[in-house]
Formats: structure tokens, sequence, C-alpha cells
């Protein structure tokens, strides 16, 4: 893909300050995504990993600070080119976030009718092929979303996230509410899709195994700010910050890690 | 369509491109520029008007790679179908160039191209129709069953409460008072007010040609006391009650609190439904009171703003025109509408099944069940009570 060169971080996030009311999630936050790896953003339920998500994408507005994506201001963009930087990531939601009135086909084939001109046999095809790469059976497109498992509709988000062939994705908790096989099918579905597509993944997480199985660095969120970023090995042997120790070198870390 | 690429730093866009040249020993496809799903529409065009010199004995084919900048998933897409058309030409087509995360992911969009696809499911139209009306003659069967049944339920929890008394749950019973009773109070008297006054400013119209406006007091009296009064009063609350019975009944249903109450020895009927239903069997006739109240002043403001007639002489007319029976006729029939309110209410929070959408559903059939049942039954009431002379 084209773009800024290799490297310089592809998502950058300067001095983050957000507040709800009286209560401060983030103070002077600095994060940096560097093109092509797959970055896990894990901390305790409650510190915002959702909230810097949506942050970045803009769902959510900033009170003070800067997110570049590409390179590119965010805030500084025009309606425009704001529309062509976010047609390049795609976002996978918790529970899918799947349009419940459309099937399946619809709903990864709703992107492409919304930023391109492609005739409907192109659209079947182009969405076909994204369901069977993100391992979901033919007959599932004609479904509509309340038919599927909660995997299924997990599998059929990413689908839909891939479906304008973005440079980054967002994932919000990808394995939750998933057994652990379903898990690690879907993990390592992220990664194999991450190395095919030349993907940049931003994954919001505390799935240790996942951490472990696939991210190429770690953030941790904690005190309103990235306390620590690494790779998952460099935190488990120098975690510094209390939380981040509790986090790696505790019992089930230990287990995840091996 | 937006230009994505022209919008970036590092030069201008990648026309893709497409064409053949014939070499020795077979065919050269060079395939140039940004393969992706920018330019998919103009690209299959390009590979479906292909002409592929005729020579007799070509069989092989290279599809060379080098000149492709970007290459995403509906490019690779593409560059198989352009090799699927070679194949079906009787042209063995290979791919050759291009980097090593280029072919990673042309053959991977190969092995994920599908063969079959099971067609998009079809509508029948006259046969669901049919079917369609049997299963809501069916459904509207079931739901007076339903309905019935969950009376019995309700009673026999009521009875069982009635002898221990201290079981009931007065807190929430107040508290549904509030909500359903006293909250209502401005929107109905206001309606109520307005109903009150249209209808006399109609009748004094109408009444004009025979010179017999005076009379519409009559009418408005017994009008406003024997239906209008509780039949309005009814319809708000079961636009306001009902639906927000089914919303917390069902929220509580969705997030499994009602299972949660059962495993706990706790009987949902008893704790939600019986405090619901009580409290509006309280407050309708009061509502329905106030109602009353509201249409005669809306009367009163109408006769003395048309036909000048003041409050006293509005009130002497009155006086004369109706008697209690016509009040107590209106009034009987409150209690008996919130037990149906009620009962709808939570009977549809109690059916609600798991997702939002289910709630959603449930909420606007209880309002319309309640609102068509209240109606229904004052009707049938309205017939009753005139057959055996009130």
């Amino acid at each position: 893909m084209n773009g800024a060169g290799a490297g310089d971080p592809i998502i950058s996030v300067r001095g983050l300050s957000k507040r709800f009311g009286r209560q401060a999630v983030f103070d002077d936050l600095d994060l940096d995504v560097r093109r092509g790896e797959v970055l896990g953003f894990a901390g305790a339920s409650g510190t915002g990993k959702s909230v810097l998500l949506r942050c970045i994408t803009g769902l959510l507005p900033v009170d003070r600070g800067s997110v570049a994506v590409f390179g590119r201001d965010m805030s500084r963009l025009s309606w425009r080119e704001r529309l062509s930087i976010e047609s390049r990531w795609g976002v996978l939601f918790q529970d899918g976030a799947l349009f419940s009135s459309l099937t399946v086909l619809q709903n990864v084939q709703v992107p492409m009718r919304e930023q391109l001109k492609l005739p409907k046999s192109a659209m079947d095809e182009l969405a076909f092929l994204k369901l069977a790469m993100v391992g979901l059976a033919p007959d599932a497109a004609h479904k509509y979303p309340s038919e599927l498992s909660g995997g299924m509709r997990k599998r059929a988000g990413l689908a839909r996230a891939l479906a304008l062939d973005p440079e980054i994705v967002f994932l919000d908790e990808p394995t939750s509410g998933l057994d652990p096989i379903g898990a690690a099918a879907f993990d390592r579905l992220i990664r194999s899709l991450q190395e095919t597509l030349g993907l940049t993944v931003y994954m919001v997480t505390h799935d240790l195994d996942s951490i472990f199985a696939i991210c190429d660095r770690v953030a941790v969120l904690a005190d309103r700010r990235v306390v620590r970023i690494g790779t998952p090995d460099e935190l488990v042997h120098d975690p510094e910050h209390p939380w981040v120790e509790d986090y790696f070198c505790g019992e089930r870390a230990r287990a995840a890690y091996r | 369509m937006l230009d994505i690429a022209n919008t970036e730093p590092g030069g201008g866009r990648a026309v893709p491109a497409l064409r053949v040249e014939a070499v020795s020993g077979g065919l050269r496809v060079v395939a140039s520029g940004a393969w992706t799903v920018r330019d998919f529409a103009e690209i299959l065009g390009d590979i479906t008007a292909l002409k592929l010199p005729k020579r007799p004995g070509q069989t092989r084919a290279e599809i060379d790679l080098d000149g492709v900048r970007d290459l995403d998933t509906a490019g690779a897409w593409l560059l198989n179908h352009l090799r699927a058309k070679l194949t079906a030409a009787g042209i063995a087509a290979r791919f050759r160039g291009g980097s090593q995360a280029q072919s990673g992911l042309i053959a991977v969009v190969e092995s994920s191209m599908v063969g079959e696809r099971p067609p998009p499911r079809r509508r029948k139209v006259i046969a669901p129709l049919i079917g369609d009306a049997f299963t809501a003659i069916a459904k509207a069967v079931q739901d007076c069953i339903q309905l019935t049944a969950f009376l019995g339920v309700v009673t026999r929890s009521a009875m069982r409460t009635a002898f221990r008394p201290w079981r009931f749950r007065w807190v929430s019973f107040i508290h549904h008072i509030e909500h359903t009773g006293l909250r209502a109070v401005p929107i109905i008297a206001l309606i109520c007010l307005l109903i009150g006054a249209v209808i006399t400013q109609q009748s004094i119209i109408q009444l004009q040609i025979f010179g017999a406006e005076p009379l519409a007091i009559d009418m408005l009296g017994i009008l406003a006391l024997r239906e209008v009064g509780v039949l309005l009063t009814a319809i708000m609350v079961a636009g306001r009650s009902a639906s927000a019975f089914t919303a917390e009944i069902g929220t509580m249903k969705t997030r499994e609190e009602i299972d949660a109450m059962r495993t706990l020895g706790i009987d949902p009927i008893e704790t939600l439904v019986l405090p619901r239903i009580a409290a509006l069997i309280v407050t309708l006739p009061i509502l329905a009171f106030i109602g009353d109240i509201a249409c005669l002043a809306g009367g009163a403001l109408i006769a003395f703003v048309y036909l000048d007639i003041s409050l006293e002489n509005f009130v002497q007319r009155l006086h004369d025109a109706v008697n209690l029976r016509h009040f107590v006729v209106g009034l009987v029939k409150a209690p008996l509408a919130a037990l149906i309110i009620g009962l709808v209410g939570c009977l549809e929070g109690l059916n609600v099944r798991g997702s939002a959408e289910s709630l959603g559903t449930h909420v606007t059939s209880s309002v319309v069940k309640a609102i068509f049942l209240v109606i229904i039954f004052d009707a049938l009431f309205a017939m009753f009570l005139s057959a055996s002379g009130f």
C-alpha cells in the first residue's frame, strides 16, 4: 500500500485529554502505532480502552490533544478528506454491530455501496470472497445476524470491516464472548489476514492468550495514560508498573505465556 | 467516486492497465498500475473486453505482474478472474513477477473463491399471505387464552397476598401510584379539557340549527361522565403505563433478572405484577374523575365564550341534565379498564424473549392490545348497560 513511509507511525496520538463530566478518562496520553504491526491494547475494566478507540476513530470528540492517522491530523480535515481517511480503516465492534435488518451479504456490501459504484454482480463476488476469507461458509451469506452464533457474527463483522481493503483494522475485544477454541481460531484468523493483507491491527483486548499469541506489541492503559508499551516479552520481564506486573506476571498470565 | 489515492503524498494515482502481447511461445498479458477495489468496475470491463489474438496452437500465457503497484483483495480477485478467462479460452496461464506479498495474496484469494453459492431465499407471495392470515387468527385466539390464564395467575397471587398483607410490596405500590397516577394528571387534565371544549363547540354549532344551543350542555354532561372522561383517560394510561410496564418487565427479562428472582425463591408475579396492577386499579378511577371534571370545565369555558352562559348557569343546567347514575356508570368502568391495561402490559413484558428487538415489538403490541381491549370492553359495557336500563 502507498501512503506514509514505513518508519512513520500510522496512528499517532499526542497529549490527548478526555473527560466525562468531572471524571478525567485520559490526561496527556501519547500513543504511536507502527505500520504493519498488531498492537494489543490492554488495561483494567473501566480505564477507557474502548473510549480511546472511539476517540481515535472520531466517534467521540477529544477535549485536548491531537490524533493523527496516516500522518494527518484528524481535527484539521475537511469533511471530504475525513471521509477518505475513514474509508482506509475498518472497525469491528464488540458484538459485530451488524445491521439487523440486512443479511450478512448485504452487511458486507454496505461499505461498497456507500463508497464505490460497483455493479451488483461485482459486489456479490467481492462479498462472497470476503466471507470466505474470514472463514464463513457461503450458506451463511443469506442469513440475518439474529440467526448467527456470536463467533459467526464477529466473523461477519470482520468481513464488513475488511470490505474495502482497509489499511488499519480496529478490533474492540475481538475474542470476548467466544469459547477458547473459537477465540484461538479468531486469533489465528486475525494474524493470517494481517499477514496477507498487510494490515495494521489495533486490538483492544484483555485476553492474555490473544496478547501472547498474535500481538507484536502491547500498550497498557492505566492511570489515565499509556504507562507501558512494548513486546509481550518485554512487559513480562520488565513490567515497571504495578498493574502491568499484576497482569503480566500473575498466575493466569504465566499459564498463557508458558 | 472519491479519489483516495490522489489525496495522498507520494505522487499521483497509478492508472490500472492491461495489455496483451504475442511473444514467442505464447502470450504475455501485462498488468500494471493500481489494481484495487476503487477501479474494480473499470478493470473488470477491461478483462471482459480483452481480445485474445487468435493463433492456432497457442496454449500458454504469462501474466506479468511487475508493473502492478498496489494490489488488494479485489485486485487479486480480478487477476484470478483474468486467469480463469484465459483458461476457459484453452490457454494455460501462470503469474510471473510481483512481490512475494502479492503472490501470497493472489494465492489466498484464489483459495477463497467459492464455486457454488446458495441462491438468495425467495419470498413467495400468495401462500404466505394465506398462511399469515391463519397464523394471525391462531395468534389472536392464543392471546385471549394466555390473557385469561394470566388473569387466573394474578388472581391466585392476589388471593394469597390478601391473606398475608405484609407480603405485599407497599413501596413498589406507592412508587407505581406516583408514576402511573400523579405524573399522568397534567396530560390527562389537558387532553380532557380540550376534548370537552371541542365536543361542546361542535354540538353548539349543530344545535344552533334548531335553536337549542343550551342542550349542548346536557349532551356534554352525559357524554363526558358516561364515556369520554373514562375512555380518554384509559387510552392515555394504556399508552403511558402499559408501555412502561412492558418495557420495565421486558428489560428485566432480557437481563435474566426474572430468572434470577425465581432462583432466589421470589415470585415475580407477586413482586412485579401485583403492585403494578394494584396501583393502576387505584389510580385510574381517580384519573378518570379528574378527566371528567376537566372535560366539563372545557365545556363550561366554551359555553361562556360562545353562548355567554355563566359558570353558575352552566352548573345549574348540568345539575338538571345529569344524575348520579351517569357518573357511576362512567366511573365503574375505570378499575376494570385498569385491570385490562395492567394485565396486558405485564403479560407482554413477561413474554419478551432475549433480544432488544423482541422488547421493541412487545412494547408496541402491548400498547396496541391495551387500547384495543379497552375500547372493545367499553363498547360491550355501553351495550350491556343501556340494555339493562342504566
